[in-house]
């Protein structure tokens, strides 16, 4: 690689750089002579907040979202709805459904969802702490907004076998054409699933 | 430089997807005129995708693929069979998962194996028919024969004497059948019954429809469950992933 002849500390930058995702080499390169030419406040504040996000952030202990407090504030909000829970794979989705600004129930990071080839089983999500807390009572309806694909679609079917005994009414997220999509290139699972979804216009 | 084309098409079945990059993903196809193969689809994981939906595991498609200097590249691709109540069935996915992983798991890249095209899409017909785990049982007997792992099951495997018809001794390291006189030469192995005798010399002759049909006592089923798995554990020298999903799925059912 071409960054041999840096000193050792750039050449160490770059070298960790290329470990994130999406950054290739050159990229790691770049980023590197940025740091090098930025002033040393901004130098400071990236590596401060490269550290904060080890150390202060944490999982809440009921939602098992990241915050900085547990439980988070999600959780804390006494305007939520206690006895919906939305159930999602990352910590990510939470943000994407909370911009819809349309729910007010609560969720659960799952951390994952079960992929049987690559080994991924239950245990290694948050799955048991669910059943837990369904319960735990207070929950009514669990909605199951996993990706839909053949991973999430698994999470959410074993997931609803999971909760049977509890009792409790099971969901998951309609399917049907993103908007912007084209029909042409639309695959069958999602069309047939168009289909039976129609609505009243 | 031998002249290749830069484009192939195939038809094949997605066996696994790892994610790439920001919206790439790396997708290993089974098909009938290449073999496994790996291809790059770029920005499957965006919403507006044309792809996405086409290159899911699970999921039998008709894909034109351009070669790349490294890593293959799909240019489209088109579902054949979304393989949709399969999907929407839980114990029939992990059956049918596990078929994938074994395809995957024994087969080498770039390895034209039609016949195992063949039993694979069969299989997954078969599974989203609710042909349930005596397909799968047919499908792991089948795959070892064609990949040259046969067990042999007509006669002693090791002194080639008839078999009695009674318990006998079934050998992965051996190879198969043992007969009671040859068992201390066997190597370990497991006793298994008359009916599971029967049952692995079936699946020999019969098609996997014509498998799945016989019923099979519920102890047979385990038995020979129990019989296959080491076989192929001998085989791979591990047991497939799947298997404990498989078996996960199946216990919360007693459970519930």
């Amino acid at each position: 690689m071409a960054e041999s002849g840096a000193p050792e500390p750039i050449a160490r930058l770059i070298q960790e750089f290329s470990k994130l995702p999406g950054i290739g080499p050159k990229s790691a390169q770049r980023l590197a002579y940025h740091v090098l030419r930025a002033s040393e406040d901004d130098a400071r504040a990236l590596a401060r907040a490269l550290t904060d996000v080890k150390e202060r952030v944490v999982l809440c202990g009921s939602c098992f979202n990241l915050t900085e407090r547990d439980p988070c504030a999600l959780c804390e909000d006494g305007e939520r709805d206690p006895s919906l829970l939305c159930v999602v794979e990352q910590p990510l989705d939470v943000l994407v459904v909370e911009r819809t600004g349309g729910y007010r129930g609560r969720y659960h990071v799952l951390h994952g969802a079960l992929n049987p080839i690559d080994g991924v089983g239950p245990e290694q999500l948050r799955i048991r702490e669910l059943v837990e807390r369904v319960e735990g009572g207070a929950i009514a309806e669990v909605i199951m907004a996993t990706n839909p694909s053949l991973e999430g679609e698994a999470t959410s079917m074993y997931v609803q076998r999971l909760l049977q005994p509890a009792g409790v009414r099971v969901t998951r997220l309609a399917r049907g054409l993103p908007s912007g999509a084209d029909l042409e290139y639309m695959d069958d699972l999602t069309l047939s699933r168009a289909l039976e979804g129609r609505q009243e216009l | 430089m031998a002249a290749r084309p830069r484009v192939y098409r195939a038809e094949g079945v997605v066996l696994r997807r790892r994610t790439l990059g920001e919206a790439d993903s790396i997708l290993t196809v089974f098909s009938g005129s290449e073999g496994k193969f790996e291809a790059i689809a770029k920005g499957v994981r965006k919403a507006r995708s044309r792809m996405r939906g086409h290159l899911e595991p699970l999921t039998r498609s008709r894909v034109l693929v351009a070669r790349g200097r490294n890593l293959d590249v799909f240019t489209q691709a088109e579902t054949v069979d979304a393989y949709r109540r399969l999907r929407e069935d839980l114990d029939a996915s992990a059956e049918a998962l596990y078929c994938l992983e074994l395809v995957d798991r024994f087969t080498e890249e770039h390895e034209p194996l039609p016949e195992l095209y063949a039993l694979l899409v069969g299989a997954l017909e078969l599974l989203e028919g609710g042909g349930g785990a005596a397909v799968t049982r047919h499908f792991e007997l089948r795959l070892l024969a064609l990949l040259g792992y046969e067990p042999h099951v007509e006669s002693c495997v090791l002194c080639g004497g008839r078999l009695a018809e009674e318990e006998t001794l079934l050998s992965a390291a051996a190879g198969g059948l043992v007969c009671r006189s040859c068992r201390a030469e066997a190597g370990g192995g497991r006793i298994v019954s008359v009916d599971a005798v029967k049952l692995l010399r079936f699946a020999r002759r019969s098609t996997g429809a014509e498998f799945a049909a016989v019923r099979i006592p519920p102890g047979a089923a385990a038995e020979l469950r129990a019989a296959t798995a080491e076989l192929v554990r001998y085989h791979l020298d591990r047991d497939p992933n799947a298997r404990r999903f498989i078996e996960g799925v199946g216990a919360l059912d007693g459970g519930g």
